[in-house]
């Protein structure tokens, strides 16, 4: 019998040898098969870890923007029962968080819920006088305590801004804490808590403010001019105006959405706090009559232009000196004995003098209260060392012989004011109408007059809200 | 028995059936080795070297990885800051500098505080402009000449004073090899002040500063954005009578280095990173 390679001869060819030659090429191919799957399969893992890794970083960037809005929602929560403003809500904390919580909107499968397990504390009271009795104040400090407040460095630059003015009062820590679910991610699961850090803050620690009034009247479109020499050194100002360039020339269309209403950005809320709501409360009845129910009892002074006066006695308390038709009275600052002087002119036909104290003193608070369509003429004779708060409401102030006065002077949207002065403390005056073109007025920094003013000064929740995941 | 010629052809290949089936599996096999290579080449990171430092091809896992972990320190930084201080970029002032790039702070800016503003007041610090007049004399050392558009240099503030970390971007052109390569390095250094005295902190696993860093490059060609690498500074107003220098969130966009470049104006595909920050001046 005749082999395969004696019939390969036979037909004079030369046989491919099978066995190991045939074997490694067909190995070569396996080989480069086996290798250009495992590529593959490499090419695909790294794909899938870039793509897993980039939904991991951008689950911890949604979850970031979740805690930040949750420290929003609390902050307003906060703010919507406590604020200086002249509406609040009733309601409880809790009940403000889950009004708020239950109108955002998460992620599909996201459940963000308040934890039931740890009670959501109450707002604690902000007094202020004539409502209670403040808590005391210091000047804070960034990183260390002082006598009434914790250290603020981490509460927020737009947050210490304004809290670090002058003395303030720490109301303490709310600690709020909310539950995260992913019912397509279990591992997803976090728990959010949210710090709110309160302090009550003295209106008057602001320099000077140009008040808006969005209720009532109006907020300034643009900021006053202001005459050379007004700012004096470290004077520290508000005024909270439109954003939009084609009202004040001072803004930038860089961030303004000019359809729909006009937005202030979240970055104003403190400003709008100190500038805004806290002027529609400062001159509402409630706050103003409260003054005048406080006048009402001794020591302090109350004084009625309208209602009939005994001529017998024209010195009814201590500093007040009535003239003998009763029509104008005069203020010797160094001589008042109560934390309030009244002076009520509700038909326009009073007027006032103020005498100012050479000597400093405990402070007190000056109230003219005039809701007539006539101002009080209010003149100012002489200079004060006595820090007083003085609310003039419908009044026409006018400033003889450019005295220097320490204290705060609050003018209501109607007064206006002339002559020169110097003003160590606060001043604060209508945005829209502002006196500054007919007043003289240089203003001056002085802790001292901050300090001496805060147990008599309205002042503003400051909220800081910080949230960890 | 069979047939022979049958189990011949079974038995083996030809001389010419064995250099065709080699002849096709070497097109084969090339035609796959050109396809994987092509495939890879997006993996591919051959490493030059700038400046003493190494930077990668982008995309680069190795370098995303990095990215992440920087990114992620950053943030954190951020949510922790008073302030947020940005230099460089375009608009750094909407009246004195409207266009840029202005400069940003040298990569070996390490201080720890920030002195002149520790005794201002906060609420004249409304932006990075005004920062960086106030610590001029402290920056004045340390600001780029001739920057390029995408750098940008990131402080992050508590108590206007301490500086809880420096971030830096930097682009650089250079021709390396005979190929023009655009070099992005991206640094973050965290400062950590709990015990009451900064302390650079180095990498936890590599216990090299800055704490997170990644290099990588783009061919130049390829370097071409819809929305470029940099920082945009946006103004709400400046106002000098009023002290009201208040500077928006400043957009802050840094390289990624898994996303490819390359703008195609033919494409409604476009590239962009995911590092983008707004960043406000004050939190």
């Amino acid at each position: 019998m005749k082999t395969e390679s004696h019939l390969a001869r036979g037909r004079g060819k030369r046989a491919f040898r099978p066995g190991s030659n045939r074997g490694m090429a067909s190995f070569a191919v396996l080989l480069f098969a086996i290798v250009s799957v495992m590529i593959l399969m490499a090419n695909f893992k790294l794909n899938y870890a870039v793509s897993a890794t980039s939904d991991a970083y951008d689950a911890f960037s949604s979850q970031v923007v979740e805690k930040n809005g949750l420290s929003q929602a609390v902050k307003e929560s906060i703010l919507a029962i406590g604020e200086t403003a002249i509406a609040n809500s009733g309601g409880t904390l809790q009940q403000e968080i889950q009004n708020r919580l239950s109108s955002m909107s998460f992620g599909s499968n996201v459940t963000v819920s308040i934890d039931t397990a740890l009670p959501v504390p109450s707002v604690p009271a902000n007094a202020f006088y004539p409502f209670g009795t403040p808590p005391g104040s210091s000047q804070p400090s960034y990183f260390s305590a002082s006598a009434c407040t914790r250290p603020v460095a981490g509460m927020g630059g737009l947050f210490t801004s304004l809290c670090m003015l002058g003395p303030s009062a720490d109301l303490g820590r709310l600690t709020v804490t909310f539950d995260r679910t992913n019912s397509a991610s279990p591992e997803d699961a976090r728990t959010y808590v949210v710090n709110a850090d309160l302090f009550s803050v003295p209106l008057t620690n602001v320099d000077v403010i140009a008040y808006g009034l969005p209720i009532t009247g109006s907020i300034p479109s643009a900021a006053p001019a202001v005459p050379p020499g007004f700012f004096g050194d470290g004077v520290s100002c508000l005024v909270t105006t439109s954003n939009n360039p084609a009202n004040d020339s001072t803004a930038y269309p860089d961030l303004f959405a000019s359809s729909g209403g006009e937005r202030l950005p979240y970055q104003y809320r403190n400003a709008v706090s100190f500038s805004w709501n806290a002027y529609e409360y400062l001159w509402s009845p409630t706050y103003q009559n409260a003054l005048l129910g406080a006048a009402l009892i001794a020591p302090n002074a109350i004084y009625n232009f309208s209602t009939s006066f005994d001529p017998s006695n024209l010195q009814p308390f201590p500093g007040i000196t009535v003239s003998p038709t009763g029509a104008s009275v005069t203020v010797d600052c160094s001589a008042v004995t109560g934390s309030i002087v009244a002076l009520v002119d509700p038909n326009g036909t009073g007027s006032v003098t103020i005498t100012g104290s050479p000597a400093p003193g405990s402070p007190f608070i000056l109230l003219v209260r005039n809701t007539s369509g006539v101002r009080t003429p209010v003149t100012f004779t002489g200079s004060n060392s006595r820090p007083a708060i003085f609310y003039l409401e419908n009044s026409s102030v006018q400033f003889s012989g450019a005295p220097q006065i320490e204290g705060a002077l609050f003018l209501d949207p109607t007064t206006t004011a002339s002559g020169n002065v110097t003003w160590f403390g606060h001043f604060s005056f209508y945005g829209p109408a502002s006196p500054l073109g007919t007043l003289g007025i240089t203003m001056a920094d002085t802790p001292a007059v901050k300090s001496a003013l805060a147990p008599l000064a309205p002042r503003v929740l400051l909220v800081s809200t910080n949230a960890t995941r | 028995m069979k047939p022979v010629s049958f189990r011949v052809s079974a038995a083996g290949f030809s001389i010419v059936e064995a250099i065709g089936t080699l002849v096709v599996s070497a097109l084969v096999m090339g035609a796959l080795t050109y396809g994987m290579g092509g495939l890879f080449s997006q993996q591919a990171n051959p490493a030059v070297t700038y400046n003493g430092a190494a930077y990668t091809r982008a995309p680069s896992f190795d370098d995303f990885h990095q990215a992440i972990d920087l990114h992620t320190a950053l943030s954190g930084a951020v949510d922790a800051a008073d302030n947020i201080i940005v230099l460089g970029g375009t608009r750094s002032h909407p009246a004195f500098d409207p266009t840029g790039p202005s400069s940003a702070l040298a990569e070996n800016f390490a201080d720890t505080a920030l002195a002149a503003a520790a005794g201002e007041a906060g609420s004249k610090l409304f932006s990075s402009w005004d920062q960086r007049q106030i610590n001029s004399s402290q920056f004045s050392s340390y600001l780029t000449s001739n920057p390029d558009p995408a750098d940008f240099t990131i402080l992050t503030v508590q108590g206007l004073s301490q500086i809880t970390s420096v971030t830096h971007q930097r682009r650089r052109t250079a021709v390396i090899d005979g190929r023009s390569l655009a070099l992005y390095e991206v640094t973050h250094q965290t400062v950590d002040w709990r015990s009451g005295s900064p302390v650079l902190t180095a990498n936890s696993v590599t216990g090299t500063t800055p704490t997170y860093s990644y290099r990588f490059y783009y061919a130049l060609a390829e370097d071409v954005w819809s929305m470029p690498p940099g920082a945009t500074h946006y103004w709400y107003r400046a106002d000098a009578a009023w002290d009201r220098d208040q500077e928006g969130p400043a957009r802050v966009v840094f390289a990624d280095p898994f996303a490819l470049a390359g703008q195609d104006s033919g494409s409604s595909l476009s590239p962009v990173s995911r590092f983008v920050y707004f960043l406000p001046q004050l939190r």
